[in-house]
C-alpha cells in the first residue's frame, strides 16, 4: 500500500484546521482581552448561566438516551425506533427552538389551548416563558434536539451485523446465567455500547455549552450565555470588543475541555460501579413515555411551524388564525436565491466530504485512521465561536472572504467529523475477506469498489451524504461570518427572523430550513433502498 | 517438473511473531493436498499467502510479512496481485454478494472476454451442476448453508483458475451435510484438472491420505505424514 494518497489526504483535511485553530488561539490568547472579559460586569453570571445550561441538558441527555436503549433493546424494538431517528436528526437545532417559542412564548398554542376557558386570559400574560431566566427553555430545546443525535450515534454502532449478533448473544447468554434482561443489558451490552458513545457525548456536552443560534432563539437573554455574548463581542465594530470575544470563545473552550475530562471520569467511575452492583443502576425500570415525550414534541413542533407559516391575523386567545394567507411562503419563494444558496453549499460540501471520508476509508493504514480519529471529530467538540474565529482568519489570508469558496471551507470543516461518524462503523464492517474472493475471481480494484463494495456500502454511503447535507444547512455562525454577511442561507434567514414579530414568514424559513434536510434524508432512504429480490412463490411459476 | 502450484514458505509472520517457517508445498495438477493443524497455527495465512491477500487476514493493524515464493505452472505469482495471479478462493462463509441474485454472482465470475449469451448458458450450466436450477434469480440470503457452499465453490470455478484454494469449506456445516458435500465438492474440483490446497482441522475432510500436511501451532518446522 502506498502512503502517499493517505499523506495527502490527511494534509488536505489538517491543513485548513490546524490552521484554522492556529489562528483562533493566538486570537483568543491575547492578555489584556482576558482582562477585559474578566472585569467585564456580565461575563461571570453568562459563564454561570452557561454551565448550568450545558451540564442539565448533558445530564438529561444521557439518562433518556441510557433507557431508551435499555427499553428497546431489552424488548427487541429498538431497531424499528432508529428507523424514525434520522426524521428528528434532520429537524435543525433553529427550526426545534422556533418550533418551542410557537408554543412555549405567552401568546404561544400552550396558553391559547387554555384561555380563556382554565387561565382567565384575554391577552397574553406578561411571562417570560421562553426567553426564560432559569434557562429551562433552552435545556428544554437541547434536550429535544440531542438525544436523537446520540441515538443516531448508537444506530450506526447497532446496523453493524457483527457487533448486533454477537450482543444480541451475548445478552441472552446473560440471561440463561440467571439475570434479568435489565441486568443482562446493563452489565453485558451496556458496558460494551457506551464506550463507544463516548465522543458523541461528549459533542453533546461541548455543544450545549457552546451553541448560539438555539440560545439567540430561547436561551435567556439577561445575561444570555457566554456564547451568546461572545458572538456580540465578536459582532462588534470596536476591535478590543471583537477581542474580548475571541478571549471569551477560548475561555468557552477552556470550559468545555475541563468538562469533558470530569465527565469521562464520572462516566469510568459509573462504569465501574455497574460492573460490581448488584442492580442495574439508573437503567432499571420501565419508561416508555420517554420516547413519546420526545416523538411527541417533534410533531407538535412541525405542526406549530406548518401552521404558523400560513397564519395571517390571530389575536390571543383564539385557537386557530381568524386569517389564513400564503404570503410567507409567497415571500420564501421570492427570495429563492437564498434557497439556492444554501442547497449548494449542503450539496457541496456534503459531497466533498463523503469524497474525502470514502477515500480516507479506502487508501489509508487502520493505523492512520485510529491515530488521527480524535484530530477529524475536533469540530464536533470545539466551540463554534472558535472555529469561526479561527475560519474567518483563514479565509482572509486565502483571499476567501465573503466568497463562496471560503463559505463551502467553512462548511466542509463542520460536516466533515458528522460525515466520518456516519459512515466509518458500516466502512469497517466489511468483511476483508469479501475483497480477497472478488480478487481471486479474476477481478481489479476498481471492479470491486464500483461493483461490490460500494453497492453493498450504498445505504450507509447515501446517509452519511443525507446527514452531512442536514448539518450544512443547519449552520448558522460559519455562514453569517465567514460570509462576511453577503450570504444569506434559510438559517441566518430564520434565525434574524426570530426576533422579529413576523410570525408566518419567521416559521415560513424555519419549515423550509427543516424540510430540505428532510427532502435530503427521503433521497438518500430512495437511494439506499436495498434491493426488492423476486419472492420465492413466484419463482415457481418460472420453474 | 513445472506444472502445479509450488509454495515455498522461509518465513511467514508478523514482525514479532513466526507463524510458519520452511514450509515446503508441491501440489500436482488434479491432486487435492490437505493442510491441517489446530486453529491459530497459520493454516489460512498459507492461503492468504498463496493468493495475495494477506492484506485480508491480518485486519491491518499487524501486517503479516510473507518471505518465500509462489509458482503456478512454472509463472512466478509471488509479486503479482491476486486478481492477476488465477489462484481461486472458498471460505467457510460463502461470501454470496447480498445486493445480487444467485446467478449474479455466478455471472460476475465469468470471464467477460466472452459474449453474454455465452456467459449466461455457463452459469444456467452452473445452477444444474450445483443442483439448483430454476434458484438463480433467488437472493442469496434465502438459501441453505449446503446450497451457498456450493454456490460458493461453483462460482470459484467459473472465473476458471489455474489453482483453487479451500479455507475450511465445511467448517460451518453440521455433519450430515458435509459428507454429503466433501465428494461433490472433490470431484467437482478433479474434473478442473487444477492444483487444490484443502484447509482444515477436521480428519474427516483429507481428501487424499496420500497428500496431508501437518502444521503445528509452534515455531517447529512442520511434520510431514
Amino acid at each position: 500500500m502506498s502512503f502517499l494518497p493517505a499523506f495527502l489526504l490527511a494534509l488536505i483535511a489538517a491543513v485548513p484546521m490546524g490552521w484554522a485553530l492556529w489562528a483562533a488561539a493566538s486570537q483568543a490568547l491575547d492578555v489584556s482581552a482576558w482582562q477585559a472579559l474578566w472585569a467585564d460586569p456580565q461575563t461571570l453570571r453568562a459563564w454561570g448561566m452557561t454551565l448550568w445550561t450545558g451540564l442539565a441538558s448533558t445530564v438529561l441527555v444521557w439518562w433518556t438516551v441510557a433507557r431508551l436503549l435499555a427499553h428497546g433493546f431489552i424488548r427487541q424494538q429498538l431497531a424499528r425506533w432508529l428507523t424514525h431517528v434520522p426524521a428528528l436528526l434532520a429537524t435543525p437545532h433553529a427550526a426545534m427552538a422556533i418550533g418551542l417559542v410557537l408554543w412555549l412564548s405567552p401568546s404561544g398554542w400552550a396558553l391559547r389551548l387554555v384561555s380563556p376557558g382554565l387561565s382567565g386570559f384575554d391577552a397574553p400574560p406578561p411571562w417570560v416563558t421562553t426567553q426564560d431566566p432559569w434557562g429551562l427553555g433552552l435545556i428544554l430545546a437541547l434536550w429535544l434536539k440531542e438525544v436523537p443525535f446520540l441515538l443516531w450515534v448508537a444506530a450506526t454502532q447497532l446496523q453493524r451485523e457483527d457487533l448486533r449478533r454477537r450482543w444480541q448473544a451475548e445478552f441472552a447468554l446473560a440471561q440463561t446465567l440467571g439475570h434479568t434482561p435489565t441486568t443482562a443489558f446493563a452489565q453485558v451490552v451496556w458496558p460494551q455500547l457506551a464506550p463507544r458513545l463516548r465522543w458523541p457525548l461528549l459533542a453533546v456536552l461541548a455543544y450545549g455549552l457552546t451553541v448560539v443560534d438555539m440560545a439567540l432563539i430561547i436561551g435567556p437573554a439577561t445575561p444570555p450565555t457566554l456564547a451568546v455574548l461572545a458572538w456580540q463581542w465578536l459582532g462588534d465594530a470596536d476591535a478590543a470588543m471583537q477581542a474580548q470575544g475571541a478571549a471569551a470563545a477560548g475561555c468557552l473552550t477552556v470550559s468545555v475541555a475541563i468538562l469533558a475530562g470530569v465527565t469521562v471520569m464520572v462516566l469510568r467511575a459509573w462504569a465501574r460501579l455497574l460492573r460490581v452492583a448488584s442492580s442495574p443502576l439508573l437503567l432499571q425500570g420501565e419508561s416508555p413515555w420517554v420516547g413519546l415525550v420526545i416523538g411527541g414534541a417533534y410533531l407538535a413542533v412541525w405542526w406549530a411551524l406548518a401552521v404558523g407559516s400560513v397564519s395571517g391575523v390571530w389575536p390571543f386567545p383564539q385557537l386557530w388564525p381568524s386569517l389564513w394567507t400564503g404570503d410567507a411562503w409567497a415571500q420564501v419563494i421570492a427570495s429563492a436565491p437564498t434557497v439556492w444558496t444554501t442547497l449548494g453549499l449542503a450539496a457541496a460540501s456534503a459531497s466533498v466530504c463523503l469524497v474525502w471520508s470514502v477515500a480516507w476509508l479506502e487508501l489509508t493504514p487502520r493505523r492512520w485512521q485510529q491515530a488521527l480519529r480524535p484530530w477529524w471529530l475536533l469540530p464536533l467538540v470545539l466551540p463554534s465561536v472558535l472555529w469561526v474565529v479561527g475560519l474567518y482568519s483563514v479565509a482572509l489570508q486565502w483571499r476567501l472572504e465573503g466568497q463562496w469558496l471560503g463559505l463551502l471551507l467553512a462548511h466542509a470543516v463542520m460536516v466533515l467529523p458528522y460525515v466520518l461518524l456516519a459512515l466509518e462503523p458500516a466502512y469497517l464492517a466489511v468483511d476483508p475477506r469479501q475483497s480477497a474472493v472478488v480478487a481471486s475471481l479474476g477481478q481489479g480494484r476498481w471492479t470491486d469498489l464500483l461493483r461490490i463494495k460500494w453497492p453493498l456500502l450504498k445505504r450507509a454511503i447515501a446517509s452519511a451524504w443525507a446527514v452531512g447535507f442536514a448539518v450544512s444547512v443547519a449552520q448558522y455562525l460559519p455562514t453569517l461570518y465567514v460570509g462576511a454577511g453577503r450570504f444569506a442561507t434559510v438559517t441566518t434567514e430564520a434565525v434574524t427572523l426570530a426576533s422579529g414579530a413576523q410570525r408566518s414568514l419567521m416559521s415560513a424559513y424555519a419549515a423550509l430550513q427543516m424540510l430540505l434536510p428532510v427532502l435530503a434524508f427521503a433521497l438518500a432512504a430512495y437511494l439506499g433502498r436495498p434491493r426488492q429480490f423476486e419472492k420465492i412463490g413466484s419463482m415457481k411459476d418460472n420453474t | 517438473m513445472n506444472a502445479g502450484l509450488q509454495i515455498d514458505i522461509e518465513r511467514l509472520g508478523t514482525a514479532a511473531q513466526t507463524l510458519v517457517q520452511d514450509l515446503h508445498l508441491k501440489v500436482p495438477a488434479g491432486e487435492i493436498l490437505t493442510l491441517m493443524g489446530p486453529s491459530g497455527c497459520g493454516k489460512s495465512s498459507v492461503l492468504a499467502a498463496t493468493a495475495g491477500t494477506l492484506a485480508s487476514v491480518s485486519e491491518g493493524l499487524q501486517p503479516l510479512q510473507f518471505d518465500g515464493r509462489v509458482q503456478l505452472n512454472g509463472r512466478d505469482l509471488t509479486t503479482l496481485p491476486t486478481h492477476l495471479r488465477g489462484v481461486g478462493l472458498v471460505f467457510q462463509d460463502a461470501l454470496l454478494f447480498a445486493h445480487m441474485t444467485v446467478a449474479e454472482n455466478l455471472l460476475f465470475a465469468v470471464p467477460r472476454a466472452l459474449p453474454l449469451a455465452q456467459r449466461q448458458a455457463r452459469v444456467q450450466q452452473a445452477l444444474q451442476e450445483a443442483e439448483l436450477s430454476g434458484m438463480g434469480e433467488r437472493d442469496p440470503s434465502t438459501l441453505s448453508g449446503g446450497q451457498r457452499a456450493r454456490v460458493a465453490l461453483m462460482r470459484a470455478l467459473l472465473a476458471e483458475p489455474q489453482a483453487l484454494l479451500l479455507d475450511e469449506p465445511f467448517s460451518k456445516l453440521d455433519a450430515a451435510l458435509r459428507a454429503q458435500l466433501r465428494p461433490w465438492v472433490f470431484a467437482h474440483v478433479r474434473e478442473r484438472r487444477i492444483p487444490v490446497v484443502l484447509v482444515t482441522h477436521d480428519e474427516q475432510d483429507v481428501a487424499d491420505p496420500q497428500r496431508v500436511v501437518h502444521l503445528r501451532a509452534t515455531e517447529e518446522s512442520p511434520h510431514h505424514v
